[in-house]
């Protein structure tokens, strides 16, 4: 393992030396590897962060088989004292760590949005990185960012500050070479676009894949470069590589540079950890409702709250209930129609004991939320809802008839056991 | 001279309640049924400028980018807020824009509005669109104006004389816990109003002028034409090649039916009307339960 130190700023520029390149070859190798924005708390990475790094490990070794190069994953590090979290990262399948570190590094939007940015546009930091890649480097090639809070505004900031292409919420990630004939950017022209990131989002319905792509701009009329091509990703949805400590990597300390009036432009004057009012961690049982309530809402809604109070659940919802789409009583919309509520990857990831779906139709984003639980049992009208893919048991059916039933059952067995442990 | 101006920048977004919103038979939205309001983020960012308006007298200006039809989104906002101004950037060559080329000529009316004399001090955006949900067009609309961001804002309060803005901020960390952080930040920012906000009128003074607001709100919002201004790409002076189609570096490849995946559990499939059945379930619930049963 190196370990270098590169102090800011620095404007060097590299020396052509190496063999001439096609002019093409050229423009396309202006953009290496994939950078990957690391979050983290009480000295642990986020899980999203190790997610994304096992995706862009098995990008990456796909990508330098197929393509016969050796570009890299590299991690970005941003906080106070993150030295030691540099050896995890490469562990999970970082190539090399890049880390910034400095007490004012502690999220604020605006100056860790600069730090990233200058990394990203650092050359000086390739001769340490990949040195075969120094004398053409930009930009990098790809981009990942977690979609969650901090994320989701880090991506936005720092795509607007590097002017490239932004998708958000993927939740699968392909490199092909694609022809492209597009209106704008070829000029209806088919073009070979080479080591593209295929970037699916599924939209709020959870039904529909869009395919998102970062393309410069070809058209001589509007020509202009787009790198690099970036995305947020889902939490929970990519799997970490098991971590190796065989694996080894180059770590490099970024010195940044951070002027003294964005400090003054923004302070944290208190950071305080509050525990959700909601926690379903602490429940072995959650009972969540979705839009198959509909059709007597307030009453359903009863009737799930009841279920709940009878087994000592939580109740979860899925997304489109937070959003408030019936009328019901305030004191029921304002308890349970809220996001705290919200099971899938716009709310919570749960794994209790059972897992009791109520006219949850099965969206991939709330299947998300839910897929780990022990047993789930579902209840639904439609046999062919795709939450009974999910499902242990479906139980067919409308709520107003089920629920009650399960009710008077579990509160008959549970007076036997009651019975018994008396007896 | 008024002491503070915001703006408040919102969306024109399909109706998601229910009885409005219609989703064709794939269980996808059928955008030709489905009503168009203004988007339940954007009116909670309206509700954050009208705190502003009962708190600190401040001069409020709508902005949206859209086709002609989403003044009714201003309209909307406009009732919410009591807005002073509405702007409309409207033309054919701002569609199909992806976030950077909105987010520039979102940028641009906000240069036109300073332009025209007035102070941006706060512009507030919702947290995310209900349809596109990307989150992305606020922060990057603060980026291009060089305002400073604060996202996930729950509160807020300014201090006028020092020309500052606290505010609390709701951060959620996957797999650790929730965060509030307090930040102060020197005015001009750039406000992404989370979900969660609330804001407190607590004194007699406050209350009274909310009343005193909401009327004229709603005498505005009548005659909203009054107040309006359609701006296009040129009076916005944008450069073409940065916004619609041509100004976005993202484009939508394809859209196809999410495939089925493999199912995960092999559920056995049970009538929910018999009486037998659910017995069982409900002793294997009390097993689950009881971690009798661990798959």
């Amino acid at each position: 393992m190196t370990l270098t130190n590169i102090s800011r700023p620095n404007n060097s520029t590299g020396q052509d030396t190496n063999v001439d390149l096609k002019s093409q070859d050229i423009g396309e190798s202006k953009y290496r590897h994939i950078y990957v924005v690391i979050e983290h708390e009480e000295g642990k990475p986020l899980p999203v962060s190790l997610e994304m790094l096992g995706e862009a490990r098995r990008l990456m070794d796909n990508f330098n088989n197929k393509y016969m190069s050796n570009e890299k994953v590299v991690a970005i590090v941003l906080g106070s004292d993150v030295r030691p979290l540099c050896e995890e990262l490469l562990f999970f399948g970082a190539d090399a760590v890049v880390y910034a570190d400095s007490p004012e590094l502690n999220s604020r939007n605006l100056i860790d949005t600069k730090v990233i940015s200058s990394i990203a546009k650092d050359k000086s930091l390739i001769k340490e990185i990949s040195p075969e890649y120094y004398e053409h480097f930009q930009r990098p090639r790809y981009m990942f960012f977690a979609a969650d809070n901090i994320g989701r505004q880090l991506s936005s900031t720092v795509m607007a500050d590097l002017e490239s292409g932004l998708a958000s919420d993927i939740n699968k990630l392909v490199i092909e070479d694609l022809e492209i004939k597009h209106e704008h950017k070829t000029k209806g022209k088919p073009i070979v676009y080479k080591k593209t990131l295929e970037m699916y989002r599924p939209d709020f319905s959870g039904f529909l894949w869009t395919t998102i792509l970062c393309l410069d701009n070809r058209n001589p009329a509007i020509q202009r470069d787009y790198h690099p091509q970036a995305c947020s990703i889902i939490p929970g949805v990519f799997s970490p590589i098991d971590r190796d400590t065989k694996r080894n990597g180059v770590i490099v300390n970024y010195a940044p540079d951070i002027p003294e009036e964005d400090l003054a432009r923004i302070k944290v004057l208190s950071r305080r950890v509050i525990k959700s009012a909601v926690d379903f961690d602490k429940y072995k049982c959650i009972v969540s409702l979705g839009r198959g309530i509909k059709d007597s809402p307030e009453e359903n809604m009863k009737l799930v709250e009841r279920l709940a109070h009878t087994l000592n659940a939580e109740i979860g919802i899925s997304l489109p209930i937070s959003k408030k789409p019936y009328t019901i009583s305030e004191s029921l919309s304002s308890k349970y129609f809220v996001p705290e509520r919200v099971i899938g990857t716009s709310g919570r990831k749960v794994n209790p004991l059972l897992y009791v779906a109520i006219g949850i139709s099965g969206a991939v984003q709330h299947v998300a939320g839910m897929k780990d639980s022990e047993f789930v049992i579902s209840i639904n009208v439609d046999e062919n809802a795709q939450i009974k893919d999910e499902s242990d048991i479906f139980i067919k059916g409308r709520i107003e008839e089920v629920i009650p039933m399960l009710i008077e059952e579990i509160i008959e067995q549970q007076a036997k056991m009651v019975m018994k442990v008396k007896e | 001279m008024v002491s503070l101006g915001v703006a408040v920048i919102v969306k024109l977004e399909p109706d998601f309640s229910e009885g409005n919103v219609s989703y064709n038979s794939d269980g996808t939205l059928n955008r030709a049924e489905t009503k168009n309001i203004l988007g339940p983020h954007s009116a909670i960012a309206s509700r954050a400028a009208f705190y502003a308006k009962v708190n600190y007298g401040a001069e409020v200006s709508i902005t949206t980018m859209g086709p002609p039809i989403a003044d009714y989104a201003l309209q909307q906002a406009q009732l919410i807020s009591n807005a002073d101004n509405l702007y409309l950037y409207s033309d054919r060559i701002f569609a199909g824009a992806d976030t950077l080329a909105t987010a520039e000529v979102l940028k641009s009316g906000i240069k036109v509005m300073q332009d025209q004399g007035r102070k941006v001090d706060i512009v507030f955006s919702g947290h995310r669109a209900s349809d596109g949900e990307t989150g992305q067009t606020g922060p990057q609309t603060a980026w291009k104006l060089g305002y400073t961001f604060l996202g996930n804002v729950i509160s807020y309060n300014v201090d006028i004389e020092n020309r500052k803005v606290r505010a609390k901020r709701f951060i959620s960390l996957q797999g650790f816990y929730d965060v509030i952080e307090e930040v102060e930040a020197s005015l001009p920012v750039f406000i992404s109003v989370d979900p969660s906000y609330k804001a407190d009128y607590n004194t007699i003074t406050q209350r009274l002028s909310i009343m005193k607001n909401r009327k004229e709100a709603s005498k505005k919002s009548q005659e909203f034409k009054k107040h309006l201004q359609v701006l296009n790409a040129e009076q916005l002076g944008v450069d073409v090649k940065f916004v619609g189609l041509p100004g976005s570096p993202t484009i939508v490849y394809k859209v196809e039916k999410i495939p089925k995946a493999k199912p995960s559990r092999k559920a056995s499939v049970v009538n929910g009307s018999d009486l037998n059945q659910i017995r069982d379930i409900v002793m294997k619930m009390n097993q689950v339960i009881s971690g009798m049963i661990i798959k």
